[in-house]
């Protein structure tokens, strides 16, 4: 049995740059060796590719960065899945890392998996004191922090971020009213899936006495609408809303999942001109912003921007909505299959 | 890489190696961070010539301010590129044919205004 220096250790990662800030499993061969084993892959494996950084993503770096995140080698296939969307090009990893806009990647699972691996898709869902929902939505922002600053190369300019910056993973309930979560993504509803964004944090909705799904949803599109939205201008990144069963009751009880996205987009809208006398419409807008003086404005270019997962315990009537960044222009789905 | 200084924390690039050291033996750990192959360019912060070239690369009145600090600055007399080059999206890194072509300049690029 090999003994470890490992509280040294730790302390030598994290004077070192290894770290996200919090102490880590300090990367050891054996345990990378058994990690890339549960991936599925060879350490030389090429995994994904930063082209603008001239930086070629080996397995063995995803390993090491699994086992310094405390995950388990049982993660392993869906860990394979969460690092090829991690390093697809269009989740953009660099420009989430060093954005001004200090985004996290938002890593949602989905299906099966929930249960088999252990998430908590019920109490505190959006922040978990959990092993799999804290190390994997760990292991997904420290690929962000590593990958995506061209090897240290390139420093971040969040101007404040937020706490998913640390970890930021949530599981929908195994049994939905509406369907799972990646069906948005065309995935079929018996499959274990991740799905990936770039995000700002979660702003609470509550309602605790509106008795229809119309209250509720009207309440959720004001919330979407309030003047500091990042979206108002460019709209190109959406909007997660997270529904807890409280709220779904009365919601589902009214509307369809469709219903429920055609109902906010119609009506979850502002006044162009009040927007743009706050200053939250460029002087000169781009063509691309769409920009319509007069008429009431959605923060959604398009219906597909916004989703809907449920999670969350009972006994509560929050809702939340999860502002995507506005550079997060694509989301990311990929089914979790068997290594 | 970030350590606090009495005049706030400096970044230091992550280290490229570590050690762990037993009673008898040592071992590398994995490095986990991917480092660019080959190196990643470096930008020379004093120009060589006088002259300035703007980058606009889309954010919000970016082009209105650029074009005010083109009048200021021809008014001081510095030699300012006529045309302000577009970067069609803030959030990703410009085309390689446009950093390439910027490369070959020899005066000062400013590159798009934050927010």
């Amino acid at each position: 049995m090999t003994t470890y220096a490992t509280l040294e250790d730790i302390e030598n990662c994290m004077d070192n740059g290894w770290t996200d800030g919090l102490p880590v499993i300090p990367p050891y061969g054996s345990l990378v060796d058994a990690m890339l084993e549960a991936m599925g892959w060879q350490g030389s494996d090429s995994v994904g590719e930063i082209p603008d950084q001239n930086i070629v993503v080996r397995a063995e770096k995803a390993a090491a960065t699994a086992v310094m995140a405390g995950c388990k080698t049982e993660y392993g296939p869906l860990l394979r899945a969460l690092t090829e969307g991690l390093l697809d090009p269009k989740l953009n990893l660099s420009g989430v890392e060093v954005t001004t806009g200090g985004a996290a990647v938002l890593v949602i699972v989905s299906g099966p998996v929930v249960e088999q691996l252990g998430f908590e898709h019920e109490t505190n869902a959006l922040g978990a004191n959990c092993r799999a929902n804290a190390t994997v939505g760990r292991f997904a922002q420290m690929m962000r922090y590593f990958c995506g600053r061209g090897g240290g190369v390139l420093q971040s300019h969040g101007t404040i971020g937020h706490p998913g910056r640390l970890s930021f993973c949530i599981a929908e309930h195994p049994k939905t009213e509406w369907g799972a979560y990646h069906t948005q993504y065309g995935l079929p509803e018996t499959a274990s899936a991740i799905s990936l964004m770039s995000t700002e944090g979660p702003n609470s909705v509550n309602n605790h006495y509106g008795d229809t799904g119309t209250h509720i949803l009207d309440t959720i599109g004001d919330a979407l609408c309030h003047a500091g939205q990042t979206a108002w201008y460019y709209r190109s990144g959406g909007f997660v809303v997270v529904i807890p069963p409280d709220h779904m009751a009365l919601v589902a009880k009214d509307f369809s999942r469709e219903q429920a996205l055609e109902y906010i987009y119609k009506h979850a809208r502002r006044q162009t001109d009040e927007l743009a006398e706050l200053g939250r419409i460029a002087k000169n807008p781009i063509e691309f912003a769409e920009v319509a003086p007069g008429e009431l404005r959605s923060p959604l270019k398009s219906r597909e921007q916004l989703t809907f997962i449920e999670c969350g315990s009972s006994g509560g009537r929050f809702s939340a909505i999860i502002p995507r960044w506005v550079g997060s222009t694509h989301a990311v789905c990929r089914e979790i299959k068997s290594v | 890489m970030t350590k606090a200084t009495t005049n706030g924390p400096v970044y230091n690039p992550p280290a490229e190696q570590l050690t762990s050291c037993g009673d008898v033996s040592c071992e590398l750990l994995v490095d986990p961070i991917p480092r660019p192959a080959p190196e990643a360019i470096t930008v020379s912060l004093r120009p060589k010539v006088a002259k300035v070239t703007f980058v606009d690369h889309h954010k919000p009145n970016s082009r209105i301010i650029m074009e005010y600090t083109q009048s200021v600055l021809r008014k001081r007399g510095i030699e300012v590129e006529g045309e302000i080059f577009i970067k069609a999206d803030a959030s990703t890194r410009m085309p390689a044919a446009m950093l390439q072509s910027l490369s070959q300049e020899r005066g000062l690029i400013l590159c798009g205004i934050s927010d």
